[in-house]
């Protein structure tokens, strides 16, 4: 493998490691090692030594061991130091906001649907799921003015359908709350 | 004989891993560097042999946290090369450590200069 070779092969590793970072920050890295790289080779020839580019090469380490260095400092910021825990704080504060986001989101639409199926039951005239506009609309109502030339399509079966469709979202979002809980520390 | 050298290495390279922000610090100090050089320049000195790997990732850290700033020149013909220099935030982190330092060497050195079986501290 010619000089040239073993560094578009370097870069190119590299690069595939760097793909979590924008491609912006990516480029800059690749960019800067390039040019490191090549003065390196530079240098060499100058001064009339062979180039022997793996060991050019094995000063930056492996291109996975030294895209993770970026990544992580990169993505995460800088570990914090033993006693900083201000800065753990924040993140687990995120991380909670997102999974009471969550909790507020997933039951708030069970519980329409759940409410949905059971008022059915006691006001069948006035709920329901109804096309207006020969079909070009569909809308859940809870009236006793329906839309004018409306006609109901589910009629009962919007009892079963809801309470399913509402079980299925408790479900979901018990998992997914699950797996947020996981990810909290 | 072997067994002391490498235990010296470790220990190098442990000292070295908790100094690094104020080796690079320092040696930006006043003056601009571009990566090859600052890592030829410090691998002069006996114990600074760090590599290339361990050398841009801290550089690329240390422009995030505003301590350096990096900037592309080309002179002449040559290649673009990125050149650092510190920052006034740079400046102060500097010599905050600077300080640290000292402290930790001078704390050291009386540990050194004051061996038993009289007390540390005069009474």
């Amino acid at each position: 493998m010619s000089v040239r070779t073993h560094i578009r092969n370097y870069l190119s590793s590299l690069n595939k490691y760097l793909s979590r970072l924008d491609k912006a920050d990516a480029g800059e890295v690749i960019k800067e090692i390039e040019s490191h790289i090549l003065d390196a080779v530079d240098a060499r020839e100058a001064a009339g030594q062979p180039v022997d580019i793996k060991q050019i090469l094995s000063g930056f380490g492996p291109p996975r061991d030294l895209a993770s260095q970026y990544v992580d400092h990169i993505l995460t910021g800088t570990p914090p130091p033993k006693g900083f825990n201000a800065i753990k704080k924040i993140t687990r504060g995120v991380t909670k906001g997102l999974w009471f986001s969550m909790a507020v989101f997933g039951y708030l639409i069970a519980a329409m649907l759940g409410v949905l199926g059971l008022i059915k039951l006691f006001f069948p005239q006035d709920i329901g799921l109804w096309t207006a506009a020969q079909g070009n609309t569909v809308v859940i109502t809870f009236t006793d003015a329906n839309f004018p030339m409306s006609r109901e399509v589910l009629g009962w079966w919007l009892v079963p359908l809801a309470l399913i469709g509402c079980t299925l979202v408790l479900l979901l979002t018990r998992k997914v709350l699950a797996a947020l809980k996981n990810g909290m520390n | 004989m072997i067994k002391d050298t490498i235990k010296h290495e470790k220990w190098d390279s442990q000292l070295r891993k908790g100094s690094l922000e104020l080796v690079v610090l320092a040696s930006l100090n006043g003056r601009q560097a571009y990566g090859l050089e600052l890592l030829k320049s410090l691998q002069q000195l006996p114990t600074m042999q760090l590599s290339e790997g361990t050398l841009y990732p801290l550089l690329d850290r240390l422009k995030r946290e505003g301590l350096i700033a990096a900037e592309w020149y080309q002179e002449g013909d040559s290649r673009p090369r990125k050149y650092f220099q510190l920052t006034d935030e740079g400046q102060i982190k500097l010599a905050a450590l600077t300080d640290r330092w000292r402290q930790s060497v001078a704390d050291i050195e009386y540990l050194l200069d004051h061996p038993g079986p009289d007390p540390l501290f005069e009474e």
